[in-house]
């Protein structure tokens, strides 16, 4: 009896004290962090400033996320590092943070129905959610998976989920899976891509439910697009059906958590074009809020003015920030980024906007915005980068990359990074004045967002994940 | 000379320009008369400079024949989108003629009709389109249909939608247009198939299926080389290969695997080498891309990995290889070896493809960028970047690529066509002559190959096909007609010398030739007749009918006794079919079914009727009974709450008739064990009438569908 109390106090205090880690470091999703002394400049053709680097799939759209002594990333399995899996699969790797040696990774075959619901070589998407040593994300598959940050390298076979087959220290240890298709009906729309959080037990994403390969039909309806999962058990908590039959293509976004108004809110950007705030422990609605004009237009492929939401929101100060796009095949067009009071409840379309900036002056987007001294760093697909005040949305400078940008602005160290297509990181000052400190190229597209830890930057190409630090090398 | 014409007066200027079109000359498809984006024109702008615009919405590249400018694009609002193509003067831009086509039986949106360019032949002066739907269309100069397919209907072609329709190639006597089709029998396999007709009469002549499992849908379109003696048709593949086939015959000569993913750039042939590219995953390596070099047997040369260049054709011209990646840079290799001298930024989106001409590069970009280029040895300068726009402000999209003749330049946009020059210069016409060897073996030649014409067979109960034998040599030259035996596989009819009667009852087989050594076969498909019945109990329990895109998809099974034609949900790819029973000039008929919606987990099926390219669709999960015709555009669809259980057999009976220049479309459902109601459930009136199609069925079946007691009449 002692020892089962000793037991439970010990493991609540583990549970208090778990690390957690998460695409833009925090539930609220705000991309800056308080590292310091990071590089400026580097080459990765000359390996300056290069600590190290790493060869993932051929195409990365997840991660990097730093965890405890490891970084994660998602990628397909272009590289093919375990012989037992061939082909087109969704992957996620792990390396050491120090030295960046390959640890284990897991490989999810292909959805039988094709790209309608599982795109061709896109890997997995969607960036983990890291709790103590578990780390949640949704496969290609349309599952949310909880792995082991260990692998089997702890040689412990860690459960309820005990079959696995692949045992070896390269490989990942499933401890529950949660099969959206399966348990909910949903039709993945491309993919599911769902970066979840987890906040006071519960796992929050979207399903990625959207339309047949004919892009009118919505094929499931009534299968939820908002989730809550226990993250310790994996079983649903809750479950939205907002925006049910008013998807307008795929839901690509991923959730954000904070406070306002006195509440704790989850924030769901839907495949309606409305954000939605919804009560963390029921899933019922407290506001929402349309992020497109109400006289815009949406059109099949890609020509309309009705954006959808695939960028995160950012909740930073009871303010949530989010800008609208479509899907990067349907081009540039017309965009709209929104600073959101986020006190309000109900439709709060009319009331609720702080300031938009958009109309001719800001392109459609899937990136996420970083706030940072007050400042707001924005980017939108047509390759431009924007500085505006966060409070007001007065614009302070424009800055073109000149190619398409699909990650997001890291601010650290009074710099703000950001890559795009033509694999060019820029290094930005964070200020009001534009100022560019240095371009560099890594000779891949950058659709990631860097992250940093102890002075070391972490940036993953389209094939290569890099760690970059002053007199590296 | 660029210094000497930078000291000349204007007007001198003009003249000099207007003598010194040396080449003016036809530009009868999309990559020109050399197939290689390269013209020789002189005398061409270096800055945008429209001598007129025309109103037009396209999206892909203008031929320019005999004084006319032709594109392929969408127009109208609403209840009124559609397809068109058009002839323009080229010298004022004057509209000659419109032909306007439906959009049927394709999930391809609005905005991406037109994708594919038209082909001209120099020689007939035929123009030929292949619409998002599969009709792939011949027209003669002034814009009369000469002949027509309909390819979804006879040859289970599949539209795909993403939109990338491939475009036609016209050489000596065929024109090739290739698409994925999965079909009856042993075309059940979804394959990317190249299929070519007699360019004058579209008798099929042959089909070449050189690769496999298709991996994307795909427009890499190929061009036409003599290479060793043999007359090739080269192109990008959708199972990621590049093959190069014998073009009067279909034969496979060589395979080059390139990709992971389908092949959508085309590839381009200078001397006996075969420069191509793509953008997506290699065989070898975590690098996204690559730009090869191939010899002429198939094999690789060089390589320049990391480029993602997976839309555009390259320019290989004076040892230099020019290619627009996705990201709209320009990239200068050296095409001896593959080293890079430059790469030059013209924008955010590269798709459509650059032409050299007069030392210039003209490069369009997605967002309504035209750049003008000047190629450097060691860097490119831009000399003039348009932004072509629409009238709300907004980039036009511009997918297309320049068409240069007379001393022009031609480039259909979103905002219309444009024709930039020089107003001051003197227009000349000067039609190209067809280049076409036709080069033939000697009477005496060994046979290698023999050719049966047609080359499939889809026709109804009773039709008399006669059969034509050609024999070719190993290098693919025609030898001539030779007599072949022929017999038959399958009930498909009786032959009558080398004409073959076709059955009574509806069939599929295949007709044999063998001449000496050599064997040939042509699949024949008996469609039902015009007036039908069929109840399943006279097929074997898994047998597939030999319908038009059955496969495997539907099958018969024994179910309490009872034979029903079944589609079980897809193991693989989309549950979405349709079948067509019947030839595609049908009309005026009325098609009935008993049909069965089954239940798994909580996927329900989506279940119905075609007729006349209308879809009668009993939709499970909406509770809703819908008429459309373009499932992605609903243009004229009607769409009315209709409650219905799984697990009950229900009648579905509809008919579409032509009144003048409308169609009234008419759907009635009730439960099988109920009386017939008199009124029509629904009814949907189309102001662009869909005036014939095959008659069919179809299923979105994530759980099982069942049809029984199908009737035509």
């Amino acid at each position: 009896m002692t020892l089962t109390i000793c037991s439970l106090i010990l493991a609540l205090a583990a549970s208090a004290s778990a690390q957690t880690a998460m695409w833009g470091g925090s539930p609220g999703r705000n991309q800056v962090s308080d590292e310091q002394n990071l590089p400026t400049t580097w080459d990765v053709e000359t390996g300056t400033n290069v600590k190290w680097s790493a060869t993932l799939g051929s195409q990365t759209y997840a991660g990097p996320l730093i965890a405890g002594d490891k970084i994660f990333v998602g990628t397909n399995n272009q590289a093919e590092r375990d012989p037992n899996h061939k082909g087109d699969r969704g992957v996620v790797m792990a390396f050491s943070l120090e030295d960046g040696a390959f640890l284990w990774q897991i490989a999810h075959p292909k959805l039988p129905a094709g790209r309608v619901n599982d795109w061709p070589q896109q890997g997995v998407c969607s960036t983990p959610y890291v709790e103590g040593d578990r780390l949640y994300y949704v496969s290609n598959r349309a599952e949310v998976v909880c792995l082991d940050t260990e692998g089997f390298r702890d040689g412990e076979n860690d459960g309820p989920i005990a079959d696995e087959t692949a045992t070896a220290p390269t490989n990942a240890d499933l401890i529950w899976k949660f099969d959206m298709i399966a348990e909910l009906d949903v039709f993945p729309h491309n993919l599911a891509t769902s970066s979840p959080i987890g906040v006071d037990g519960r796992l929050f994403a979207l399903t990625s439910n959207g339309v047949d390969e004919g892009h009118i039909h919505i094929p499931a309806p009534f299968a939820p697009s908002f989730i809550a999962l226990d993250l310790q058990t994996g079983d649903l908590l809750w479950d939205s059906d907002l925006p049910g039959d008013q998807i307008l293509h795929g839901q690509w976004a991923n959730p954000a958590y904070g406070e306002a108004g006195g509440r704790k809110q989850v924030i769901f950007p839907g495949g309606d074009g409305w954000v939605y705030s919804l009560a963390p422990d029921t899933g019922e609605l407290i506001w929402k809020f349309d992020c497109n004009p109400k006289d815009s237009v949406w059109e099949l492929g890609g020509r309309g003015t009705r954006n959808n939401l695939v960028s995160t929101p950012v909740f930073h100060d009871g303010i949530v920030y989010l800008g609208v796009g479509q899907d990067p095949e349907h081009g540039e067009g017309e965009g709209h980024l929104w600073a959101i009071d986020a006190s309000g409840t109900g439709d709060i379309t009319e009331t609720g906007a702080i300031w938009h900036f958009g109309d001719k002056n800001y392109n459609r987007t899937i990136s996420t915005v970083a706030i940072a001294d007050g400042l707001l760093y924005a980017a939108d697909l047509s390759g431009f980068v924007y500085c505006l005040d966060a409070k007001t949305g007065t614009h302070h400078w424009t800055h073109d990359t000149f190619a398409a940008i699909w990650g997001s602005p890291f601010v650290a160290d009074g710099k703000v990074y950001i890559g795009d297509e033509d694999g060019d990181v820029d290094v930005l000052k964070a200020s009001k004045t534009l100022e560019l400190l240095h371009e560099t190229n890594l000779g891949s597209a950058v659709y990631t967002t860097p992250v940093a830890r102890d002075g070391v930057l972490y940036i993953a190409s389209r094939n290569t994940l890099f760690a970059i630090a002053e007199e590296s090398q | 000379m660029s210094n000497l014409r930078q000291q000349l007066p204007c007007a001198f200027l003009s003249l000099l320009l207007a003598a010194s079109s040396a080449y003016p000359a036809d530009w009868p498809s999309w990559r020109g008369p050399a197939q290689n984006g390269v013209s020789e024109e002189t005398g061409l702008v270096a800055s945008w400079s429209p001598i007129w615009h025309a109103d037009f919405t396209g999206r892909s590249t203008p031929i320019v024949l005999d004084g006319r400018v032709f594109v392929i694009g969408r127009r109208g609002e609403g209840i009124e989108h559609e397809g068109v193509v058009a002839a323009f003067d080229a010298q004022d831009g004057t509209l000659i003629w419109e032909h306007a086509y439906n959009i049927f039986h394709t999930t391809i949106p609005f905005n991406r009709v037109g994708w594919a360019s038209l082909a001209g032949d120099p020689e007939t002066g035929y123009i030929y389109a292949h619409t998002v739907s599969g009709l792939f269309l011949c027209f003669d100069r002034d814009g009369k249909v000469v002949w027509s397919r309909s390819l979804t209907e006879e040859f289970g072609r599949i539209s795909g939608y993403g939109g990338r329709v491939h475009t036609p190639v016209v050489d000596e006597d065929l024109v090739i247009i290739s698409y994925l089709s999965s079909n009856w029998g042993s075309h059940t396999p979804g394959r990317h198939r190249y299929f070519a007709f007699d360019k004058r009469s579209g008798e099929l002549v042959w089909i070449a299926t050189p690769g496999g499992r298709p991996l994307d849908t795909t427009y890499s379109v190929p061009v036409v080389a003599t290479i060793n003696g043999v007359r090739l048709l080269i192109g990008g593949n959708a199972d990621g290969s590049i093959y190069a086939i014998k073009i009067r015959t279909g034969e496979s000569v060589w395979g080059f695997k390139l990709s992971r993913r389908g092949i959508n750039s085309s590839v381009v042939v200078a001397g006996d080498k075969v420069y191509a590219a793509h953008g997506e995953e290699n065989l070898d390596n975590t690098a996204l891309g690559r730009v090869v070099c191939i010899d002429a047997t198939g094999n690789e040369v060089w390589r320049y990995d990391g480029v993602f260049a997976g839309y555009t054709s390259p320019i290989v011209h004076d040892g230099r290889l020019y290619i627009i990646d996705n990201s709209a840079n320009i990239h200068a290799l050296d095409a001896e070896t593959g080293q890079v001298h430059w790469i030059h930024n013209i924008g955010t989106v590269g798709k459509g493809s650059p032409v050299l001409a007069d030392g210039r590069l003209y490069a369009p970009e997605v967002n309504g960028r035209f750049a003008i280029v000047a190629p450097g040895s060691d860097a490119a300068e831009t000399l003039d970047l348009a932004e072509i726009t629409m009238p709300d402000g907004r980039p036009a999209e511009l997918f297309g690529s320049p068409a240069v003749a007379y001393g022009r330049i031609y480039l259909s946009t979103e905002a219309g066509v444009y024709c930039l020059g020089n107003p001051a210069a003197q227009f000349n016409v000067a039609t190209t002559a067809a280049n076409y060897p036709r080069e033939q073996a000697s009477p005496d030649a060994t046979p290698a190959h023999l050719q049966i014409i047609p080359a499939e067979v889809v026709a109804q109960p009773g039709a008399r096909v006669p059969f034509r034998a050609r024999a070719f040599d190993a290098q693919g030259r025609l030898i001539g007609p030779i007599d072949a035996e022929w017999s038959l596989t399958g009930p498909v009819g009786q032959l009558d010398g080398n004409t073959l009667v076709l059955a009574d009852a509806p069939s599929g087989g295949k007709i044999v030739a063998s001449a000496g050594e050599l064997t040939a076969e042509v699949r024949i498909a008996v469609l039902p007749p015009p007036t039908y019945s069929e109840n399943f109990e006279g097929f074997t329990v898994d047998a597939s009918p030999a319908w038009i895109g059955t496969g495997t998809k539907f099958k018969v099974r024994q179910i309490e006794g009872n034979k029903v034609l079944v589609k079980p949900p897809a193991a693989r790819g989309l549950h979405r079919a349709n079948t067509y029973l019947g030839a595609p000039a049908m009309t005026g008929y009325t098609i009935q079914a008993d049909l069965l919606g089954t239940k798994k987990r909580r996927a329900v099926p989506d279940m119905g009727l075609i007729a006349n390219r209308y879809t009668l669709d009993m939709m499970g999960y909406h509770q809703q009974l819908q008429i459309r015709t373009w499932a992605a555009e609903l243009r004229m669809a009607k769409t009315v709450p209709f409650a219905w259980e799984t697990g009950v057999w229900y009648t579905m009976k509809m008919q579409v008739e032509i009144e003048g220049d409308t169609a009234h479309i008419r759907g009635k459902v009730w439960p099988r064990d109920e009386p017939e109601p008199a009124t029509w459930t629904i009814q949907a009136v189309d102001p662009l009438p869909n005036r014939s199609g095959s008659p069919g069925l179809y299923g979105y079946s994530p759980a099982e569908i069942y049809y029984d007691n199908l009737k035509v009449w």
